[in-house]
């Protein structure tokens, strides 16, 4: 995989951090799963085919649950969103520092990997509405996908397979309870849940 | 097809066949249903837990199987913690009407979620192949959450959601970990995650991709200081639940964690693999011996008793010897007899003293001595008050840190293990024989059926503490010693 295409999918997990409308991050997070899987195409006809139909699946359930649970304005994040991305990049930057080389092939993909997990866990612990949280998961599943396509002997199929099918079944028990959220406090906002701080 | 194999097959089978059952059974013969299926289950685990403890020097490792004694314990653990969660379920489905689910199909869900975890649970310990093993854990992922929060309530909704976001997280770092492996392996395909294959891994990636793997699986296990889930999810899913998550998810979990340190321990040395598993053991002592301290509702009490107990695990699994993993073979099983007990009597703890759901439970000797002594025998073997087995398994432990020529490290714990027992003896005593609030007398609900659950552990950890004189010298230790290699 070359460069620019790393760039790009690193760009498309930036957004997903600073933008602020649920179906804009939904848009963001299949687009790079579809990039993952037309890179893929040239080496694995499986493996992307696994990708192409993970990302078809996860988008259009997030899109059905974004458009039942429409919110009056979009849940605030409690840190804005310039903040948000110098965290991104600072946890990412910090963990490229500290992380060796890991055996993909090539520095840049490790990066790459590296900047999308260090994405998805600043998504998850920024973002107060419950359906960004679940976004940064599949952020940090795409950057685990990345290393998988970048394995020097290529990965193995059944395990991308499982992969696909725990996160999609991950994904529908988090939306079962988004929607019991919304449902009790009329917001997809975690905020609402401070019961339980010790 | 061999006869282990055949029993593995059947141990997994039998639960998920359950499951089915239970969900397509007529509501009036739901729970009859789910008896006999969790009956099956278990006599399939017992069978499977015999003959691998029984021939402990002679494993089954195959590319996608592993039938050893670590294997035979947990699966024996979780038959046991599955067949009495199953056997305490219509006492919580009668006292807790409500839920994510409508009433009508409640228990049908209820017990098809039960028995797909106990499937999924029970495949893990049996899995020769470490990306199988993440599949599977993060497999359980889905129905337990569902689980923790099939209650509903708001706190239900809030420890399922912490308890589904952040192991997911944390397993995504411990994919990470499993990628790196894979990178550095000269196998390619499933084959370089297989167990045997992992001491092939290239030297330079090994460490790093040991220290993601044992980072995310403790997000699981619940390990300090990623446990955050633990104390919510443990407190507000039905008690049931909160017994399968304790007393056989997070040993089962941690036994991938084991396995790995195993496996990779020629390519990292066994200093780094132990140093890991001391850390993460000292580091959850430290953590859950302040809330030991407080007065604090039962179940959220035996929730950080939890991650006190895993501590314990870590450290012997670290600690590594014949002593410590005797110690940790005794400390499971005993863990799971007496927190699973803990959990299935708050159900009438509930029921006798509704404010014990945000309090601390008080005096319930003075009003109800039947559930009171369920309470003690529960929290006592927890505290390791003599002569529980967790008293024997936890010196066991410490005496295999000196002998593993960790001095440092098992006198810390020592001492933080005193320090857990006076605060957990502390709630024993305000538990059995504090200040009572004025309480309905008559029997709460489930209260016989944890009584007689409770006189059938008592021989049990009784007889357990009997073998853990027995079993540092014998060929159950020396086979956990050895691992699959």
């Amino acid at each position: 995989m070359n460069g620019a295409l790393i760039w790009l999918l690193v760009a498309l997990g930036l957004a997903v951090v600073v933008v602020r409308r649920r179906s804009v991050a939904v848009g963001l997070v299949t687009a790079q799963a579809l990039v993952l899987a037309v890179s893929a195409a040239q080496d694995t006809a499986a493996g992307a085919a696994v990708l192409a139909v993970r990302a078809v699946a996860l988008g259009t359930l997030l899109l059905l649950v974004v458009s039942r649970t429409r919110e009056p304005r979009p849940v605030r994040a409690g840190i804005a969103p310039i903040a948000r991305a110098g965290l991104a990049v600072g946890f990412a930057l910090a963990l490229t520092w500290l992380i060796p080389a890991i055996g993909l092939e090539s520095r840049n993909a490790e990066r790459g990997v590296l900047a999308l997990i260090a994405f998805g866990i600043t998504a998850a612990a920024t973002r107060r509405a419950t359906l960004f949280q679940v976004m940064g998961i599949v952020l940090c599943e795409n950057g685990l996908a990345l290393a998988a396509l970048q394995l020097p002997g290529g990965s193995s199929t059944a395990l991308e397979i499982g992969v696909a099918l725990d996160l999609t079944l991950v994904a529908l028990v988090a939306v079962v309870f988004h929607e019991r959220i919304f449902a009790e406090f009329g917001a997809g906002d975690t905020a609402a849940l401070r019961s339980l701080r010790e | 097809m061999s006869s282990r194999e055949l029993l593995a097959l059947l141990v997994v089978a039998a639960p998920a066949l359950a499951a089915a059952a239970t969900v397509v059974a007529p509501r009036r013969v739901v729970h009859v249903v789910a008896t006999v299926g969790a009956l099956a289950s278990a006599a399939a685990a017992g069978a499977l837990a015999t003959v691998a403890l029984a021939s402990p020097g002679s494993p089954l490792v195959e590319r996608w199987l592993v039938v050893d004694a670590a294997a035979g314990l947990l699966v024996a653990v979780i038959g046991v913690v599955g067949l009495t969660a199953v056997l305490v379920s219509p006492a919580y489905l009668a006292a807790s009407p409500h839920g994510i689910v409508r009433a009508e199909r409640r228990p049908r869900t209820f017990y098809g979620l039960v028995f797909c975890f106990w499937a999924i649970l029970t495949a893990i310990p049996l899995v020769g192949n470490l990306g199988g093993a993440w599949l599977l854990v993060e497999a359980t992922t889905a129905a337990s959450a569902l689980l923790v929060g099939f209650g509903g309530k708001p706190r239900a909704l809030e420890a399922a959601w912490k308890y589904l976001i952040l192991t997911t997280l944390g397993l995504g770092v411990a994919l990470l970990g499993i990628v790196v492996l894979a990178a550095g392996s000269p196998y390619g395909g499933l084959d370089a995650l297989s167990w045997r294959a992992l001491e092939h891994v290239h030297a330079g990636h090994a460490l790093i991709a040991y220290l993601l793997l044992l980072a995310g699986l403790a997000s699981k296990i619940g390990w300090a200081p990623v446990h955050n889930w633990l104390p919510d999810a443990h407190s507000e899913a039905p008690a049931p639940v909160s017994a399968m998550l304790s007393a056989a998810l997070l040993p089962t979990v941690m036994l991938v964690a084991w396995r790995s340190s195993q496996a990779l321990t020629p390519v990292i040395g066994d200093s780094a693999a132990r140093s890991v598993l001391v850390g993460f053991g000292l580091v959850s002592l430290a953590v859950a011996v302040p809330f030991l301290w407080q007065a604090m509702p039962w179940k959220r009490l035996l929730a950080y008793s939890s991650l006190e107990h895993m501590g314990v695990i870590a450290l012997g699994i670290g600690f590594g010897t014949p002593l410590a993993l005797a110690g940790v073979a005794v400390h499971i099983v005993g863990h799971a007899l007496a927190k699973a007990l803990g959990f299935y009597a708050a159900t009438p703890l509930l029921g006798h003293e509704p404010r014990a759901a945000g309090h601390a439970a008080r005096g319930i000797g003075r009003t109800d001595g039947r559930l009171a002594s369920v309470l003690g025998v529960s929290l006592g073997a927890l505290a390791g008050l003599p002569p529980s087995p967790l008293f024997a398994s936890e010196v066991l432990i410490v005496a295999g840190g000196f002998a593993a020529g960790r001095p440092w490290s098992a006198a810390i714990a020592a001492a933080l293990l005193s320090l857990g027992f006076l605060g957990l003896a502390h709630a024993l005593l305000e538990t059995i024989a504090g200040k009572a609030h004025v309480r309905d007398r008559a029997a709460p609900p489930g209260r016989r059926g944890v009584v007689i659950l409770a006189s059938i552990a008592v021989p049990c950890l009784l007889s357990l503490t009997v073998a853990a004189v027995w079993l540092p010298g014998s060929a159950i230790a020396r086979a956990l010693v050895r691992g699959i290699g």
